[in-house]
């Protein structure tokens, strides 16, 4: 195993507050990717 | 009064049929032609392969469901396709077989107005000699039942670590050609972090096989993603993550034969070799499911249907991977031939693959074939459903709705790890699905921003919570379908 995470970089992904507020941001953040519509690539309009 | 027949009750089979139920008049008939009595979500295999969900956590009985919802299901299996009719019945029709029941074995002509094919793949184990799950020390996570036979192997062998033997982990694809990387990805991580959790971590040597050339290719050519305030590659993500949790990967490889507890794969250096092991999950080829078809004649026209999949409207004329585009990948999922017949999810032919084609030197195709992932097939599901719904309405055959994946996000939670405090997911999403190199020939074809990775906690509830909002909808329970697909 080569450490490739530091200490510090998984307290920040495993804090369940940090986290908490990360959970949210992404919720929203994938909502606006996915639901962000989807159409063709042929006609242009 | 139309007749609408979907064959599968998959994730796109599903969502056609609940839509089309929620949105037509009671007149219309939505048909369900599937052959598991159950709905499964599959994305939660992963956490029944390692002991942490059972497979009724993820599925529910198709029959009841659809009776309350006035769809009619039919627990068969389609045979073979008759688009024309024959000389007997002048609709067109599927041939169809029941497989539970009374009518077991029996045959019936489902006629049908429009005809959705969400038939998904056949999980072609056979295409990779001695490859079956539960054989060989093999295993697969690809459906409910598999995930659970893998999960009692896994725990046999955890066991035998806590008694002191040392054990070789072998997870990844099962064929040269083979696609899903993302799912047995997960399974690596999975299996890692059950692993230490049990407290045998250190008993074993995980080992990642793939036909990919570059870690986290993923069938989807890599990616460049925006990780924290980063430009990352998919790559070097996943490298990091490997190394971090000590997995070794063999990469650009086909694994062509499984003897008892030893894969025999060829390189694209065109050398054979061999890699053992004490459990191993590898994801089959996927195929088509060898449908005939016939014309009102006879005569058989499968061709004109099919190539190992469905024909759709993509561009299917052969090109060299550097003049391959976006507008390659089909809009619409309709049959150019019969306009009343449309395959969504992953029962369409894919025009090519998304990652850049590479043969060994003895010739062989090792080349991640192109996924298509849950939230493409509910999209390209939903968008069949109000096509068809529109050219019933309006009783014409335009098609407004459209959804080429190079023009479609994609999340992919791939989890890494099951726990309210100690799990953890790895949340990548992507924008296009397919690379449109010449939108944005800088970032590797995708979008910067929409294309993006980030790893922890959060992905474990976000993929949970998506686990349940899914099933729920899958539930058609109030409200279901303001979760979009
Ligand atoms: C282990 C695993 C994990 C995954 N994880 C994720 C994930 O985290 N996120 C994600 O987005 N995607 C994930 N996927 C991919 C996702 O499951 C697929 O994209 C999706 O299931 C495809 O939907 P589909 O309806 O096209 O096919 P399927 O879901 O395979 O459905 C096909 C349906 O057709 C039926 N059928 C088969 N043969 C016939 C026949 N002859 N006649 C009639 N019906 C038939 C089957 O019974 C089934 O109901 C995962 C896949 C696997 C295997």
């Amino acid at each position: 195993m080569t450490r490739r995470i530091s200490k510090y970089k998984r307290f920040l992904m495993m804090n369940p507050i940090i986290q908490f507020f990360k959970f949210i941001y992404l919720s929203i953040k994938i909502m606006v990717v996915v639901a962000g519509g989807h159409g063709g690539t042929r006609e242009i309009n | 009064m139309s007749r609408i027949v979907i064959l599968g009750a998959g994730i796109a089979g599903h969502v056609a049929a609940s839509h089309l139920r929620r949105k037509l008049p009671k007149e219309h008939e939505v048909v369900v032609v599937s052959p598991n009595s159950n709905y499964q979500w599959i994305p939660s295999n992963i956490w029944v392969g390692i002991g942490r969900m059972k497979p009724k956590d993820i599925l529910f009985p198709l029959a009841p469901l659809y009776a309350k919802k006035h769809i009619d299901y039919k627990q068969a299996k389609a045979i073979s396709f008759y688009p024309e009719g024959d000389a007997e019945e002048l609709k067109p029709y599927v041939l169809a077989e029941y497989v539970a029941g009374a009518n077991k074995g029996t045959t019936e002509k489902v006629t049908y107005d429009y005809l959705i094919n969400a038939t998904g793949p056949k999980l072609n184990f056979e295409a990779t000699e001695g490859l079956s799950p539960g054989k060989n020390k093999t295993h697969s996570v690809c459906t409910y039942t598999h995930a659970d036979e893998a999960w009692n192997a896994l725990n046999d062998l955890i066991q035998q670590m806590k008694q002191g033997k040392k054990a070789k982990i072998l997870i990844g694809t099962g064929h040269a050609k083979a696609t899903c990387q993302g799912a047995a990805f997960e399974y690596i991580l999975n299996v890692e972090q059950e692993l230490r959790r049990h407290k045998v971590r250190d008993m074993a040597q995980i080992t990642w096989i793939s036909n990919e050339y570059h870690l986290g290719d993923f069938g989807m050519d890599g990616m460049l993603m925006s990780y924290g305030s980063n430009i990352m590659k998919s790559s070097e993500m996943v490298e990091m993550i490997f190394e971090d949790r000590g997995i070794s990967w063999i990469l650009g490889v086909g694994v062509n034969k499984i003897e008892d507890g030893v894969a025999q794969y060829e390189t694209l250096e065109g050398d054979y070799k061999t890699e053992s092991y004490d459990f191993a999950m590898l994801i089959p080829s996927f195929s088509g499911h060898g449908f005939k078809a016939y014309n009102k004649d006879g005569k058989d026209i499968t061709n004109k249907l099919f190539k190992g999949f469905m024909i759709v409207d993509a561009d299917y004329t052969p090109k060299p991977y550097e003049e391959w585009s976006v507008q390659d990948w089909p809009e619409t999922y309709q049959n150019p031939l019969y306009p009343n017949i449309f395959a969504p999810g992953i029962a369409f032919a894919p025009p090519h693959s998304i990652s850049k084609p590479l043969k060994s030197k003895n010739g062989t195709d090792i080349t991640p074939a192109p996924p298509r992932t849950g939230m493409p097939s509910g999209i390209t599901a939903k968008l069949v459903a109000d096509n068809i719904i529109e050219m019933i309405k309006h009783s014409n055959n335009e098609l407004h709705h459209k959804g080429s994946m190079g023009n479609m996000g994609a999340a992919c939670i791939a989890s890494a790890g099951f726990g309210m405090t100690k799990g953890s997911g790895v949340s990548i999403t992507t924008y296009p699905i397919v690379p449109d190199y010449n939108k944005y020939p800088d970032t590797q074809g995708r979008k910067l921003g929409k294309t993006f990775g980030t790893i922890g906690l959060a992905g474990h509830w976000l993929k949970l919570a998506l686990h349940h909002a899914f099933i729920y909808k899958a539930k058609m329970k109030p409200f279901w379908w303001l979760i979009p697909e």
